[in-house]
């Protein structure tokens, strides 16, 4: 898919690991490695504007979009 | 009652398991009982025929096309039942049971219409066949749908 999630970035920076994230945001730690790993095919817009008020950062933040072709 | 309808729900699954086990005895029956069945049917058909002569040992390789095709499809059948009582529904290996079944009944169809020039109402026995193989075909196509937005469903955070 030619969406990145760089979730973990923003984890790094915030200094927060997998399983706080995933207890404040409310979806299990399955779910966050999913998106984490890129294998999410669809995010809810609820899941979104929770991790962005845990971070404190915008969706783009989070999201970015790469042209790069897929192998 | 949820209680109630998980219950009729298990009988109901329950009633469908035995249905497909008698269906596959009946087959196994019918299938050492061919000679016999073959003999009945032509004492009793009085239909016209594209061929003429004794049709006994087209109608006897007829029905054991027939009944192996039949035990394929009733073993898919039982194989589906026992995924959904195992509440695994929206699988793969479900639509791939689907599709057997499906494929079954067109098989069954063309045997029907090759040796409809024996007996003019094998006919009759094709068109259903088709008829069933084709409806099972477009029950395949929408579980592959329902097991392709689970897919989706199960991947969405």
């Amino acid at each position: 898919m030619s969406i990145i999630v760089n979730l973990d970035v923003m984890m790094a920076k915030r200094k927060i690991s997998s399983n706080d994230l995933a207890e404040k945001i409310g979806i299990t730690p399955t779910n966050l490695s999913i998106l984490k790993t890129g294998k999410a095919k669809a995010i809810r817009f609820s899941t979104l504007n929770k991790i962005c008020d845990v971070l404190r950062c915008q969706p783009g933040d989070i999201l970015e979009y790469s042209d790069a072709k897929e192998e | 009652m949820r209680e109630k309808i998980n219950w009729s729900e298990m009988r109901s699954l329950k009633l469908s398991k035995v249905l497909t086990y008698s269906l596959i005895a009946m087959l196994v029956v019918a299938f050492v009982c061919i000679p016999f069945i073959s003999k009945w049917y032509i004492s009793i058909s009085t239909e016209d025929s594209l061929i003429k002569g004794d049709a006994f040992i087209p109608v006897c390789i007829m029905l054991v096309v027939c009944d192996l095709f039949g035990l394929a499809a009733a073993n898919a059948l039982r194989g589906l039942i026992g995924n959904i009582g195992k509440s695994e529904v929206f699988i793969e290996a479900n639509s791939n049971y689907m599709r057997l079944i499906s494929w079954c009944c067109i098989f069954v169809g063309c045997t029907f219409t090759l040796f409809g020039a024996w007996r003019i109402s094998f006919f009759v026995g094709a068109f259903f066949a088709f008829f069933m193989g084709i409806v099972m075909r477009v029950l395949k196509n929408v579980f592959e749908k329902a097991v392709s937005i689970k897919n989706e469903n199960d991947l969405t955070v």
